[in-house]
């Protein structure tokens, strides 16, 4: 029983792997391909939507196929629910949020996908309590992107108090430029109608206060909650032997 | 046929000094009621957890365990998922998903059922546990009592041969517990399921018992749960305490009585206990109860009093404190108690100030006074901060003092809950009880005139209760004034100096303790009801036994 | 929220809302634009009641500011209203700047409709089979966070009772405050998911295939609404295939021509966007006359 079971996961696993080439190299080209030829002006708006879905499908694969143990998922959990709950508690400071500085820590002591994962759920739940919109897919592919980052970049090995400042820069960076960048490049896509040099810069230059103000949140709640937050998950990762 | 048999079973945990368990032999029948009872850290949680394969602990481990005749770690991974549920002591915490059909389902989703099979055996056990009405609700609009049933329900939509429960009434107020044994009751009685639970609260759960198994030190005795009481103190074990008032009293006054009472069984409900004494007495002139240990008729200072207080939450909202009067004396320990939505925690936020009463007044102190006040909350763990329990209470002083001034102010705040050899554990991996306890080292750190507990006792064994009542009479004695609100009517019959009964937000008695307690005919203790026919002011058990023993027969 | 078209099995849901904001989002013809927009707001004063004009006011503030940007930037077009600057403004762009305006508040309007109609269950019946791990985090996390929140308000009224209020001290003091508030909370939401995850072992998460339940049935109502939004939606594909969509802005406006395919077009696409209403009102009707024969 078990190893009929064992062999329908491999050869699950292999269609997951064969799913996720197929998306990066035979799907996106076509929906290039496809926006092009059959439409108009709204061809960026509709390739780059796709896009971004579908350049999430792999992460999500290979996260399902790992098939994560009861007490990764729970931690995952609490770590999205802080994200969520964060942005929910500073409502009312528009963009000063900890979002993004959760889902740093998260990747960097998860690993890159746990990351990328907390990343897309954070938005796409805090979202279901804020209103999804147009824009669900994007913040769930800039937040995941970063995390994901954050777990390659600093998630090897336990993080030393050396690295600190790096982290800070980088989660003040992936703000600006990956949360940013993508986020106005929504907004000029979906909304804007002729993308030019004026438009674009008009998008980004009207843009740049929030998302200085949201790296700035960032760097802020890094300062403060990178160390102490660090150690209570590496506490929780080794008393309850995660990953 | 045998359920669960243990053989010779020692484990010790990995870093652990000592054994936890060590050389446990047991055998439990199928369709049995087992409840174990032991101080908490004997190793009660360590040997259920050994029964369920999934959350065995880790660790070194000797001897072998049996499920109906099979070792239990080669049971096939379904089987034992299946066959062996598992309910855990904290409501919130066993909630895995945000809806209730979700959660009665997710462990038959697990096991590979068919959807068309799940519906029905969804369907089954939500009727069978009266569920239906909750059933497409989120959990969080439950109340604690009805998420307990909630996990008890989950684990039996699998259908079980045996169920382990681990003290899973202790975050439960007196009413959602009786409910939730209700339930257990019934799938013992009607189903045939096997029970193996872990109480502190033992009056409830031992009267449905078929056996006792008694823990202490990683060791294990089982027993019929009439001779518990004795086996218990016997050993000198303090959950003798813990046990059924009326099978108390009866072994006391069969042990001390002149009159042989043979083999019979010993009485475990109020009802049999009534009987008891009624046959004892018969014949007997029921002895005076010496004049009741009255306060000290001294006029002492009030250090709270409040008048004609009123408190909504909504303007619209109804009135959840309604004229309510009283008043506490300095330097005693009063408790108030009252069902749930009584205004008890609104009444303690009223007195902290952290709500203000929209009419009437409360006056802390005498004129020209200034009380401090601080509130223990009901969940310590509010109040965690750091690393380690040293480092945790240091960090909750608020006054300017060096590093080494730091360090002895906490440790003498230790060392006023009895915490002094634990400061270097982490708080979450203290239990619950030692968790109350610091948490009450950091309120204490306010050094406050008027201490306010919210259910203090919630989810503690009576050998925590004892060490709470000492350190509330350390307090008392040193001039704090502390005011507790309680569901536990045992504790404040025998600690608390006088008593306020609470009903829809009006204060509708205060009376010393025993005074308090022998005028009520259904909120009193258990001994009060076993006796008031003979004794109408005995309210503790001892009180009940000595007069028992006073009582001389008819000339 | 249980009103007759939410009450569809949620696959249905899914396919409608995905055509609708869909075809939203790329139709730049005005009649689409019109009826998109009508529909949407009309179902949503049907599911929200007051709160729609809310929503719509909320989303007109993002609309203005792409109008805004859509007319001062976009110098095509042959009919030259004014300068500014020496750039030209142009009728055909600020034309094309309020359809842009439409198009976005249409959007936005179905994905308000979507967020009353699309429920945790919902999601849950659609992706638990696809990728049971992920539908669980959702639903975990949606469970969680109502309760962190819930302990949010303890831990700041029992802080407070220690004399480390949010309202005490200057705003360094109330900071400091805040973020031990946060650390406490963190500790607890991460000390205790550890119980939560021994409860999903002991009901057998971690075993190999796991099925998927949900309270949806795909019964003959199901059906029949899928059939005639997949007809309509096929329809209204075929006439955007061959044309009936397009719509020129620059140079100059140009529309297709008034047809009686065109109409027909048009009648689906209005159907297809009108069904939850329908739908709903027709349920609705129903309902009050059975109760009403009583």
């Amino acid at each position: 029983m078990s190893r009929f079971e064992g062999k329908s996961l491999k050869s699950l696993l292999n269609k997951r792997t064969i799913l996720s080439f197929l998306i990066i190299l035979i799907l996106v080209p076509a929906v290039i391909a496809f926006g092009i030829v059959f439409l108009d002006d709204r061809k960026y708006y509709l390739i780059s939507l796709l896009i971004i879905l579908l350049t999430m499908i792999p992460f999500f694969l290979s996260f399902e196929s790992r098939r994560p143990s009861a007490r990764e998922l729970a931690v995952l959990a609490a770590m999205c629910t802080v994200g969520v709950a964060g942005r929910g508690a500073f409502f009312m400071v528009p963009q000063f949020k900890p979002m993004v500085s959760v889902v740093i820590i998260t990747g960097i002591c998860f690993g890159a996908e746990s990351g990328f994962l907390t990343g897309a759920m954070t938005a796409f739940v805090s979202n279901f309590f804020f209103g999804q919109g147009p824009w669900t897919p994007w913040q769930m592919f800039c937040c995941g992107i970063i995390g994901f980052l954050a777990g390659l970049i600093f998630g090897r090995r336990p993080l030393t108090k050396r690295e600190h400042p790096f982290v800070i820069i980088f989660g003040g960076v992936s703000t600006l430029i990956i949360y940013g960048g993508l986020m106005n490049l929504s907004t000029l896509l979906s909304s804007v109608m002729t993308i030019n040099l004026q438009t674009v810069i008009s998008v980004y230059a009207s843009g740049l206060p929030f998302d200085l103000v949201h790296a700035a949140a960032t760097v802020f709640f890094l300062i403060i909650a990178l160390k102490p937050l660090t150690e209570k998950l590496y506490r929780i990762k080794i008393k309850y032997g995660l990953l | 046929m045998v359920s669960f048999q243990i053989k010779n079973l020692s484990f010790s945990y990995p870093l652990g000094e000592g054994k936890a368990l060590d050389n446990i032999s047991l055998e439990i029948e199928k369709g049995e009621f087992a409840v174990i009872c032991g101080k908490s850290g004997c190793g009660k949680t360590t040997l259920l957890r050994h029964l369920k394969p999934a959350l065995a602990p880790h660790g070194k481990r000797e001897g072998e365990i049996l499920f109906e005749g099979r070792d239990i770690n080669s049971l096939p991974q379904r089987e034992a998922v299946s066959e062996i549920g598992y309910v855990m002591q904290n409501p919130e915490n066993q909630i895995i998903t945000d809806k209730v059909w979700h959660e009665l389902s997710f462990g038959l989703e697990s096991l590979r059922e068919e959807p068309c099979r799940i519906r029905l055996k969804v369907a089954e056990t939500a009727s069978f546990f009266g569920i239906q009405q909750w059933f497409f609700k989120g959990v969080e609009e439950l109340s604690g009592g009805q998420k307990q049933l909630l996990n008890l329900a989950s684990v039996m939509a699998m259908q079980p041969k045996a169920i382990i429960l681990d003290e899973p009434t202790s975050q439960l107020d007196p009413i959602a517990a009786a409910e939730f044994l209700a339930a257990v009751k019934k799938i013992n009685f009607s189903l045939g399921v096997t029970v193996i639970i872990s109480e502190h609260r033992l009056e409830e759960v031992v009267p449905l018992a078929d056996k006792v198994i008694v823990m202490e030190e990683g060791r294990s005795i089982s027993c019929a749960p009439w001779e518990a009481y004795s086996l218990l103190k016997k050993m000198g074990n303090p959950m003798a305490e813990a046990m059924p008032a009326s099978v108390k009293i009866a072994a006391e006054i069969s042990e001390s009585g002149e009159r042989e009472r043979g083999e019979k069984r010993l009485p475990l409900t109020v009802r049999d206990g009534r009987l008891f004494i009624s046959e004892y007495m018969e014949g007997k002139v029921p002895a005076e109860s010496g004049k009741t240990t009255r306060f000290s008729e001294k006029k002492v200072p009030d250090a709270v009093k409040a008048r004609n207080l009123w408190f909504r939450y909504e303007k619209n909202g109804s009135d959840v404190i309604r004229d309510l009067n009283f008043s506490v004396k300095k330097g005693t320990f009063h408790a108030v108690l009252g069902g749930n939505g009584a205004g008890k925690t609104t009444l303690l936020s009223l007195l902290s100030g952290s709500l203000k009463a929209y009419r009437g007044k409360i006056t802390v102190g005498e004129k020209g006074e200034k009380l401090k006040v601080a509130l223990l909350p009901q969940n310590p763990q509010t109040l965690f901060v750091k690393k380690t329990l040293l480092e945790d209470i240091e960090e909750g002083i608020g006054a300017k003092m060096s590093g080494e001034e730091r360090e002895k102010t906490a440790r003498r705040a230790a060392e006023q809950v009895h915490l002094q050899n634990l400061l270097s554990r982490h708080p979450y991996d203290l239990s619950g009880g030692e968790q109350q306890k610091a948490a009450l080292a950091k309120v204490l750190l306010t050094e406050p005139d008027i201490l306010l507990l919210d259910e203090p006792t919630k989810g503690l064994d009576c050998w925590f209760k004892r060490e709470l009542a000492e350190i509330i009479r350390e307090l008392c004695e040193k001039g704090v004034t502390v005011i507790a609100v309680s569901h536990d009517i045992e504790f404040c019959a025998q600690y608390a100096d006088y008593c306020t009964l609470l009903f829809c937000g009006e204060a509708v008695s205060t009376a010393p303790a025993k005074e308090f307690f022998a005028g009520n005919s259904f909120y009193t203790t258990a001994a009060n009801r076993m006796a008031r026919l003979f004794f109408p002011q005995a309210v503790t058990n001892k009180e009940v036994i000595s007069l028992c023993l006073a009582s001389k027969a008819k000339a | 929220m249980n009103t007759p078209f939410a009450s569809l099995h949620p696959f249905v849901l899914l396919v409608f809302f995905l055509f609708a904001a869909g075809f939203s989002m790329f139709l730049m013809h005005p009649v689409f634009l019109v009826i998109s927009f009508i529909c949407a707001f009309g179902y949503s004063v049907y599911l929200k009641g007051k709160k729609a004009f809310k929503t719509l006011g909320m989303s007109l503030l993002l609309v203005i500011f792409a109008a805004v940007i859509n007319a001062a930037f976009n110098h095509e077009g042959f009919t030259i209203l004014l300068y500014v600057n020496d750039n030209p403004i142009t009728l055909e762009s600020l034309i094309y700047s309020l359809a842009a305006a439409l198009m976005l508040l249409g959007v936005l309007m179905w994905f308000s409709c979507l967020n009353e109609v699309m429920t945790s269950d919902k999601l849950m019946c659609l992706f638990g089979k696809l990728s049971p791990s992920i539908a669980l985090l959702f639903s975990m996390t949606l469970r969680f966070v109502p309760r962190f929140n819930r302990q949010l308000k303890k831990t700041v009224s029992a802080q407070k009772s220690i004399g480390r209020g949010l309202d005490e001290g200057g705003f360094f003091t109330k900071a400091g405050n805040g973020v031990k508030i946060l650390s406490i909370l963190i500790t607890w939401a991460l000390e205790n998911a550890v119980e939560t995850a021994d409860s999903m072992k002991s009901r057998g998460w971690g075993l190999r295939g796991r099925t998927s339940f949900s309270g949806f049935r795909f019964d003959r109502r199901d059906g029949l609404s899928l059939a005639v939004l997949l007809l309509l939606i096929f329809i209204i594909s075929a006439g955007i295939a061959v044309g009936a969509g397009d719509a020129k802005y620059y140079p100059a406006i140009v529309f297709p021509e008034f047809s009686f395919f065109g109409l027909t077009i048009y009648i689906s696409y209005f159907l297809l966007m009108a069904f939850p209403l329908i739908f709903s009102l027709t349920e609705d009707f129903k309902w009050y006359r059975s109760k009403s024969k009583i």
